[in-house]
């Protein structure tokens, strides 16, 4: 086939300017569905940077006895930090705790004087690696008989990771149906394209050539069309998310969007290879049906 | 060379077009199919290059029965036989030349090959002057002609030539008739189906005659009528 590659090209090129209107539908076609597949990644990509933004800021805190001696406070917090997943424990001793505690309240009110001797715990402050392990550490810290109570914001967390989820399975629902939809449209518009050279086809064919020397040109075309498709696809995603990201960065410094990370390269590279991909097969699926179909 | 067996075939309409046919035809042979239009004669050789296959019997080309061939393999059969069609079959949008090499361009040939046989076959056929024009640029013997070169180029041990004077004057009837004898001469098996009387009581070749799908007579040294 290398020796023909040269005139396969020059066959695509020449197929693709004389269906002009033709190959203009099919990356228009394409473009649309990337861009959509492209924001459904970046999304996914963004909510997964808020979780793991918001969920830094999470800990447990485990209180225990009043009576607890520091000594084994100090060897409590070495077995805490010891837990699996578990990042980092501080020690809060129920001193510095009340001194802290009078120290918020202020002058507002004398609760202090009211309440009389120290009331609190003995508080520690435990980080934990990533969030899903909040439940599974806190389990365990809760299981030692000389903590009396632990709590921690599961509940905030495990819902933006349900609402991530819900992204997640329903952008993949939607990019397969919508990668599916361009495939069809993309199949029958190339397949015009091979149908307006039956002719030719039939009598390339009767001349000796195989069915792989037929469909070469065509699916030359297809790739063309597919990059074409997932290039501009690119320029446009890439265009509008800098601009959104950086106005949303003025406008809500709190929620920065990832920006300059190697997870927005690998979206981009994924958009344009699979315009291609989607170009060559619709160009394969479309030129094998009508050779099957009619010779 | 070419064997046919117990041919018939009947067209997917349901019209039985050839019946129960039997033929051999040698190596280096000059044959020519008469009979009158409707006889058979486009639909014998359609067989043989497998664009149809028979409905019973065995079609064999080169010892191979092409009625069984597995339709990966036509394509190299197609490269073995050399077709000039009846009506030219030549690519619209491609000149002379492109038409040409793009039979040597489907066997996979290196370019200066391609190029150089092409020429060669221009050549042969007188068409060398007319390479760079488009079919419909051309008469009906330059059409013919340009075909003929397509046929050749590959240098098929077989060549079938349908109504190859079709729509031509005498003398180029002739020289056509001509250029296929010299073919032939090249050890080039050669089938011409044809319903031009002159040319085939002129050449006095083996002559094959076909009436509603029968062979009727086979004759050596023959003419159009009995
Ligand atoms: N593809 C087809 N489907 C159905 N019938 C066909 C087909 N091709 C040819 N026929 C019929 O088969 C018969 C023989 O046709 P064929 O073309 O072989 O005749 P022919 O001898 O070559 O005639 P001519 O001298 O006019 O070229 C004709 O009656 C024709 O109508
Ligand atoms: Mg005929």
């Amino acid at each position: 086939m290398f020796s023909n590659l040269e005139f396969f090209l020059i066959e695509a090129l020449r197929s693709f300017r004389r269906g002009a209107l033709m190959s203009v539908v099919s990356v228009v076609t394409i473009t649309v569905a990337l861009v959509i597949f492209g924001i459904f990644l970046l999304s996914v990509i963004n909510l997964g940077n808020i979780v793991g933004m918001v969920s830094s800021k999470m800990d447990i805190a485990a209180y225990v006895d009043k009576d607890l001696s520091l000594e084994t406070a100090g060897a409590l917090q070495l077995e805490f930090s010891k837990i699996p997943g578990v990042e980092k424990v501080d020690f809060i001793s129920r001193a510095e705790a009340w001194r802290d505690f009078k120290k918020e309240l202020g002058s507002q009110l004398d609760l202090a004087a009211v309440i009389g001797e120290n009331p609190l715990p003995h508080t520690f402050n435990v980080k934990v690696r990533t969030p899903d392990l909040l439940a599974q550490v806190a389990k365990k810290i809760s299981e030692d008989k000389s903590v009396t109570e632990v709590r921690y914001s599961g509940k905030l967390i495990s819902q933006i990771k349900s609402l991530v989820d819900a992204v997640r399975i329903g952008g993949a629902a939607l990019v397969i149906l919508i990668s599916f939809a361009t495939l069809l449209i993309v199949v029958n518009t190339i397949r015009l394209t091979v149908l307006a050279r039956e002719t030719d086809i039939y009598i390339m064919k009767l001349v000796g050539a195989t069915n792989a020397f037929v469909k070469w040109p065509f699916i030359i075309e297809g790739v063309l069309i597919g990059v074409l498709g997932g290039l501009s696809s690119f320029l446009i995603l890439k265009i509008a998310y800098d601009a959104v990201s950086f106005r949303l960065a003025l406008a809500l410094p709190f929620l920065p969007m990832v920006r300059d990370h190697f997870l927005l390269a690998v979206v981009y590279i994924v958009m344009i290879v699979g315009g291609t991909a989607l170009g060559m097969l619709g160009a394969y699926i479309s030129v094998s049906r009508v050779l099957k179909a009619e010779f | 060379m070419i064997e046919l067996i117990n041919v018939s075939k009947t067209y997917a309409n349901g019209m039985d077009v050839l019946l129960n046919i039997n033929l051999h035809i040698g190596k280096e042979e000059f044959v020519f199919i008469v009979g009158p239009s409707g006889a058979g004669k486009t639909t014998l050789m359609r067989l043989l290059y497998r664009e149809e296959a028979p409905s019973s019997g065995k079609v064999i080309v080169d010892r191979v029965n092409v009625a069984e061939l597995d339709t990966e393999q036509i394509p190299y059969l197609r490269r073995n036989i050399g077709v000039v069609f009846q009506d030219y079959k030549l690519l619209p949008k491609r000149t002379v030349f492109e038409n040409v090499a793009f039979a040597l361009r489907v066997t996979g040939a290196p370019r200066s090959t391609i190029r150089r046989k092409a020429m060669q076959s221009l050549e042969l056929v007188g068409m060398l002057r007319r390479a760079n024009a488009f079919p419909d640029e051309l008469s009906g013997g330059e059409k013919q002609r340009s075909c003929i070169a397509r046929a050749i180029v590959n240098n098929p041990p077989i060549l079938l030539a349908d109504e190859p004077t079709g729509n031509l004057d005498p003398t180029t009837s002739w020289d056509i008739l001509q250029l296929l004898e010299k073919i032939n001469k090249r050890n080039t098996t050669v089938l011409v189906a044809t319903h031009n009387k002159n040319v085939v009581d002129d050449m006095k070749k083996r002559v094959v005659a076909l009436e509603s799908g029968r062979i009727i007579r086979d004759q050596q040294l023959g003419s159009y009528n009995v």
